[in-house]
C-alpha cells in the first residue's frame, strides 16, 4: 500500500481536465438542453460555412442514430465549383455521459492520420463560439460498428461479430492498438495532452483524481463497494514504466469496419485519448461487459480471450504486462464506468441536460453490473 | 382505484407504441429511438410495479445488515466517529426509504476512509471482506431486478 496522498498530489491532475471539471460544476445551474431540431443545425451550419468556405452550401443535413454521448449530424457540403462532400458534426450537449473536451479530440484525430484508420477532422469550434457548444467536424468514412444482424443492442455492449468477421477483425485490432501504443507523442503536435512524468505514480493518478471529481462534482450516489473501490485505488497507485499514447475507449463498437470485406475503416471515439498507461487500454478492452461469453467463456470485445489477448500483445509488442498494473487498471476500469453510468449520465438526465436522458436512465442500469465486477475483482488475490 | 397504475401505464404504452410511433417521419431517428426507449421503460416500469415496495424495503434492510456488521471496526478518533455516525444511520427509522438508505451508504463510505486514515489492520481486512460478501448478495439481486433491460449476461 502506498502512503497517503499529499494535499498537491490529492489535486494533480492534466490541466483540461480540471477546466472540464469547473465547467461540469459551473454549468449545474443551466437552465435545460434540448435536442437540436434539424432546421437549427441547418442554419447554424450555414452561418458557419458562410465564414469558413465562402459561397459553399450546406445539404442533406440527417441526424446520426445511436450513440449516447453527443449530438452528430451528417450533411453534404459543396465549395464553389466543387464536388458535394459528406462530413459529420460531432457537438457537445450541456452535459454528456462523458465529460471531454473537443480540442483534444480534434488533435488527436490528426495526429493519427495516416497512422490508423481515423476519421479526419477538419474544423473545430473549441468553445462552442458557432454552435453553442463545443463541436468538431469530420469527412465521413463508410463502415458499420456492429454486424447487421446483431440486432438493437448498444453497440458494442455484448456485441457478436460471428466466426467470419472474428477471424478478419482480430490482427487488425491488436495491431491498431499497438499502432495507436508506439505513436512518438513526444514529436506529435499534442498541445492539449499534458505529459504526466512529474514522477512514476503521476500517470495513475491523474486519472484516478479526475475521475474521483467528476464523481463528486456529479453527486453519484454512493454504495459501499463503489466507496472501497474507490479507497483501494487511491491506496495502490501504480508505477508506470512506460508512457504511451492510449486511446481511452477501444473496443468493438468504437471502430467501423467494412462488413463485406471485414477491413477496419476508422477508430472511433477518441474524446478519452491521455498519454498514460497502456495497461490502462488493456484493462479497458479486457473489460466483461465490452465482450461475449460462450459456454462460459469470455472473450474480450468478442475477439480474444484474456490470457490469448495479453500474450499476442506482448509478443506482437515487445513490452511485457504487468499483471499487478494490470489488476489495477481492470478494477480502474470497472470503477470508471460505474461513474460514467451512475453519475455522470444520470447527473445529465436529472439536470435536463442531455438530449436523450431517457437513453441515460436506461444505461444507468449496467451500473449493478460494474458493482458486482468490482466486488469480484476486490475479492481476487492481487498478482504480486 | 379506478384507473389503477397498470391500466394507465398500459394506456400510455399502446399510444406511444401504435399512435405516436407509427406517425414518426423516417427521418426522425432520435424521436423514433427516443419513443421506443421510453416504452421499454414503462413496460418493464408496469412489470416491476409490485414488487416495487417489496425491493427497496430489502435494500434498505440489506443496508443496515451491512452496517451493523461492520459495527465491531476500531481504530483512532477517525474510526470512532465514522462508527459513531453509522450506528445512528443505522438506527434511523422513517417512512422515506431511498433517503435512509442514502444516508446509512455515505455512513459506511466515511467509516471506509476512516478505517483507511487510522483503522486498525485486523478492522481493514475485516471491513473489505465483510463489504464484498454483502456487496456481492446485493448486487446480484440488483443484476436480477435490472436483467429485463438487455444488458446483463447473468
Amino acid at each position: 500500500m502506498n502512503a497517503p496522498a499529499s494535499r498537491e498530489e490529492t489535486h494533480d491532475m492534466e490541466a483540461v481536465h480540471a477546466k472540464l471539471l469547473e465547467k461540469r460544476r459551473v454549468s449545474r445551474t443551466l437552465p435545460p438542453y434540448r435536442a437540436a431540431l434539424n432546421s437549427e443545425v441547418v442554419e447554424t451550419l450555414n452561418r458557419f460555412f458562410a465564414s469558413e468556405v465562402p459561397g459553399s452550401s450546406v445539404s442533406d443535413v440527417r441526424r446520426v442514430g445511436g450513440g449516447a454521448s453527443k449530438e452528430q449530424f451528417f450533411f453534404s457540403l459543396t465549395a464553389p465549383g466543387g464536388d458535394a462532400e459528406r462530413y459529420i458534426l460531432r457537438m457537445d450537449p450541456r452535459a454528456a455521459i462523458t465529460q471531454t473536451d473537443r480540442r483534444r479530440e480534434f488533435e488527436a484525430l490528426k495526429a493519427f492520420q495516416g497512422i490508423v484508420p481515423a476519421p479526419e477532422p477538419i474544423w473545430l469550434d473549441a468553445e462552442g463560439e458557432h454552435f453553442g457548444e463545443p463541436a468538431v467536424i469530420m469527412r465521413t468514412v463508410n463502415g458499420v460498428t456492429k454486424p447487421s444482424d446483431a440486432g438493437l443492442k448498444v453497440s458494442g455492449l455484448g456485441t457478436s461479430l460471428g466466426t467470419d468477421l472474428r477471424a478478419k477483425l482480430r490482427d487488425q485490432f491488436i495491431d491498431n492498438l499497438i499502432a495507436v501504443h508506439a505513436l512518438d507523442w513526444r514529436t506529435a503536435h499534442l498541445p492539449s495532452f499534458d505529459v504526466a512524468d512529474g514522477d512514476p505514480k503521476q500517470a495513475a493518478r491523474w486519472s484516478f483524481n479526475y475521475w474521483r471529481d467528476l464523481w463528486r462534482a456529479d453527486e453519484g450516489e454512493t454504495r459501499p463497494i463503489f466507496a472501497l473501490a474507490e479507497q483501494w485505488l487511491a491506496d495502490n497507485l501504480p508505477d508506470t514504466a512506460e508512457l504511451v499514447f492510449t486511446h481511452g475507449d477501444y473496443r468493438t463498437g468504437n471502430y467501423l469496419f467494412d462488413e463485406a470485406s471485414g477491413r477496419v475503416t476508422a477508430i472511433l471515439d477518441w474524446e478519452m485519448a491521455r498519454i498514460g498507461d497502456y495497461h490502462e487500454d488493456l484493462g479497458w478492452v479486457l473489460m466483461q461487459i465490452f465482450g461475449t461469453f460462450e459456454n462460459g467463456r469470455f472473450r474480450a470485445s468478442d475477439l480474444f480471450e484474456r490470457e490469448e489477448f495479453i500474450t499476442e500483445y506482448e509478443r506482437r509488442t515487445g513490452r511485457s504486462v504487468n499483471r499487478r498494473t494490470l489488476h489495477y487498471y481492470d478494477v480502474m476500469s470497472s470503477w470508471k464506468t460505474y461513474i460514467i453510468v451512475a453519475a455522470n449520465g444520470m447527473a445529465a438526465a436529472r439536470a435536463q441536460h442531455n438530449h436523450q436522458d431517457v437513453l441515460l436512465t436506461f444505461l444507468a442500469t449496467t451500473g449493478a453490473m460494474f458493482a458486482d465486477d468490482l466486488c469480484r475483482l476486490l475479492g481476487q488475490e492481487v498478482p504480486s | 382505484m379506478i384507473p389503477n397504475v397498470d391500466d394507465r401505464l398500459a394506456s400510455v404504452i399502446r399510444a406511444l407504441t401504435e399512435v405516436v410511433l407509427p406517425h414518426l417521419p423516417p427521418e426522425a431517428s432520435l424521436a423514433q429511438e427516443q419513443v421506443q426507449l421510453s416504452v421499454g421503460h414503462l413496460q418493464i416500469l408496469r412489470a416491476q410495479l409490485d414488487a416495487l415496495p417489496g425491493y427497496e424495503q430489502e435494500e434498505l434492510a440489506d443496508a443496515r445488515a451491512l452496517g451493523q456488521a461492520l459495527a465491531s471496526c476500531s481504530g483512532g478518533p477517525e474510526t470512532q466517529a465514522a462508527q459513531t455516525a453509522l450506528t445512528a444511520a443505522v438506527a434511523a427509522q422513517g417512512e422515506q426509504h431511498r433517503a435512509l438508505l442514502k444516508a446509512i451508504n455515505e455512513a459506511i463510505e466515511a467509516l471506509v476512509r476512516a478505517v483507511g486514515a487510522d483503522g486498525d489492520a485486523a478492522s481493514r481486512g475485516q471491513l473489505s471482506a465483510t463489504i464484498l460478501k454483502h456487496e456481492h448478495a446485493r448486487s446480484q439481486k440488483d443484476r436480477q431486478w435490472f436483467a429485463p433491460f438487455g444488458f446483463d449476461t447473468l
